[in-house]
């Protein structure tokens, strides 16, 4: 218990520093940023209507400290201001919009590779040093150190422009209306293939070897050496005994990875157009959307912060030594 | 040291990687040699597919693409090795520090390593790139080196607490060597193994965010690199247009560099490690890939 209490209270120090480097930021960079922020957006404003704009997205005029407090109450109220690319729609709802597709896209080629890296980690290991297990070691190699633009790009090539199997962007079909309609879901399964593709083959190669090895090590054991002795068949002793206990430290690694679903995969859903978080990010970096990159920013932080803690959780359920400590 | 460096050549990966990176590096320095072309200037007409004028086509405004892939290894390898040498110098420095010294020090450096690990690495590096606004290749290798250091600090700080316990170290104590002395050349030559991993794992990840960052248009678009060739290809739309050289020229030099530099660390971990050689060879080169190149 005071273990938790203790990552919970660096936790919450590590959200406040994180949530002031967001705030400090964008006041820090050269120019007003206020002015920049309305001079991109192209349009002319009157002195009268800039007052009551900067008013409208949070910007209290006043010294740092009070700017600062304001700040911090807003993070806490989930009022996070209104988007300036999308105005006059609330950085809520465009980042709330753009986290269904993220989940959509991210969380099911995260369950996907870490479904299929495991078993064919499992696999690696049982049958170490054979063709197979060389194949899924080089193959692991190959896919995660190839940068995930180039994955991206070539998928994207490949598939979508020199085989015309594929839709080349978005996440439907733009003429049809979002319903849960059978065309409009069979639209979206369909645009979303490409990018599950390329997600899971940048996440599968993490998963397969960190599974592999975890079984490498626990296969001399001697309760596996007591099972093999039992007479017990090989497809019982690699399951039950071997990569149920070998699982336990992949599920730590699964739940950060759950934790970077929110980031979205910045590159992926740019090279493809999909209308995710990452992209999201992405456009408003580009326009200068301060508060939507703050907003962005801040889901992602606490998003790797919830994840960091359950692992942390995870780690006294699963380790009766650190209930004691 | 030099057990290391006999067990590269011996290592079949570590020779693949190593002759893949030495041939990088050969192109990258002999590029004037290598083509009559200016990287920068429009030597021929827009998208023209490879043929023995331009051996890899040209541009969608008519620059080389052959003189640009050559030149451009040249900024990709010095971002990397240079981002790479700051991100292990920070990390190894105050991985030791916090390991030997102990107390409130290791406190301190301890809290800010576990803070920055965090917090997400990419869009904060996305964020800090646009509000400089096109940043160059030295600029980019600048926020890299300063952002990118906490994986290696907790590693190096993990190992210095179990080599702290060595005999060797104990004696140098009882002699009263300063501790300056002992963290430079009692505990550091020890850690050697695991500051080359992080070393070759910081370049890979350097070149690879380099390269994303400028494709997605934050970089200098005066330079000349592999992350802005796949920028301006992708800006032309060489892919619907069908200039399939311009876009996948960069893309397979990155492939293969991040290959290359991924083998050769895979192998120095094996040849460090001689235990690992027969099982665990991954573990920390996995490790690696999850600190850095997974938030991608």
């Amino acid at each position: 218990m005071a273990f938790l209490l203790r990552r919970l209270g660096f936790y919450l120090a590590a959200f406040i520093a994180a949530a002031t480097i967001n705030f400090f930021l964008p006041r820090l960079m050269p120019g007003d940023p206020i002015q920049i922020m309305f001079s991109s957006t192209g349009t002319e404003l009157s002195a009268e209507n800039l007052e009551s704009l900067k008013l409208t997205f949070g910007f209290v005029d006043g010294p740092l400290w009070q700017q600062y407090l304001t700040y911090l109450k807003s993070i806490f109220t989930g009022d996070l201001g209104r988007s300036i690319k999308y105005f006059p729609l609330p950085v809520t709802e465009v980042l709330g919009h753009a986290l269904i597709w993220t989940v959509a896209l991210m969380g099911t080629a995260t369950l996907i590779s870490f479904t299929l890296g495991t078993f064919l980690g499992i696999l690696a290991a049982w049958r170490r040093g054979s063709v197979f297990d060389v194949v899924v070691s080089v193959g692991a190699i190959f896919a995660t150190s190839v940068p995930a633009v180039v994955t991206s790009l070539i998928v994207l090539f490949f598939f979508g422009f020199t085989l015309n199997w594929f839709p080349t962007g978005y996440s439907a079909d733009p003429a049809l209306d979002p319903s849960f309609s059978l065309t409009y879901i069979a639209s979206v399964l369909y645009h979303g293939i490409l990018p599950m593709l390329t997600l899971c083959t940048v996440l599968t190669g993490g998963f397969a070897v960190t599974m592999r090895n975890n079984m490498i090590n626990l296969l001399g054991e001697d309760y596996i050496v007591m099972a093999r002795a039992k007479g017990l068949s090989d497809s019982r002793v690699m399951i039950w005994y071997a990569a149920r206990n070998a699982l336990l430290p992949t599920v730590s690694s699964l739940a950060i990875a759950i934790g970077t679903v929110l980031g979205g995969s910045l590159v992926t859903e740019v090279v493809f157009n999909y209308p995710g978080l990452g992209n999201i990010l992405y456009q408003a970096i580009l326009a200068r959307d301060y508060p939507v990159i703050q907003g962005q920013l801040l889901i992602m932080t606490i998003a790797m912060l919830v994840a960091n803690f359950i692992v942390d959780i995870s780690y006294v359920l699963l380790d009766p030594r650190l209930r004691r400590t | 040291m030099k057990s290391l460096i006999a067990g590269l050549v011996r290592n079949r990966k570590a020779l693949v990687g190593m002759i893949i990176l030495l041939i990088i590096v050969l192109i990258a320095l002999a590029a004037p040699l290598l083509t009559e072309y200016n990287p920068a200037a429009r030597v021929g007409r827009p998208h023209q597919p490879p043929s023995a004028d331009h051996w890899l086509g040209t541009t969608r405004i008519g620059q080389d693409v052959f003189a640009r892939l050559i030149y451009g290894a040249r900024t990709s390898l010095a971002v990397g090795f240079g981002a790479g040498l700051l991100i292990t110098v920070l990390g190894t420095a105050l991985g030791i520090i916090a390991g030997y010294r102990g107390g409130k020090t290791d406190e301190v450096i301890s809290f800010f390593t576990n803070m920055v690990l965090v917090v997400p690495n990419l869009p904060l590096l996305l964020v800090l790139a646009s509000f400089i606004g096109q940043a160059s290749p030295l600029v980019i290798a600048v926020i890299l080196g300063f952002t990118s250091w906490a994986w290696g600090a907790r590693v190096t700080r993990a190992e210095t607490l179990s080599v702290k316990q060595k005999d060797f170290v104990k004696s140098a104590e009882m002699m009263g060597e300063p501790r300056w002395r002992i963290m430079t050349f009692e505990i550091f030559p020890n850690l050697i193994s695991i500051v080359g991993i992080n070393f070759i794992g910081s370049v890979i990840f350097a070149i690879i965010t380099e390269a994303t960052l400028e494709f997605l248009g934050l970089g200098d678009p005066k330079t000349v690199s592999w992350g802005m060739m796949l920028y301006n290809a992708q800006k032309a739309s060489a892919l619907s247009v069908g200039a399939w050289w311009d876009i996948l020229t960069p893309c397979f030099a990155l492939a293969l560099l991040g290959i290359g530099l991924s083998l050769l660390n895979f192998a120095v971990d094996e040849i460090a490690n001689p235990r690992l050689r027969t099982g665990n060879s991954m573990s920390r080169w996995s490790a690696l890939i999850r600190s850095g190149e997974g938030r991608l």
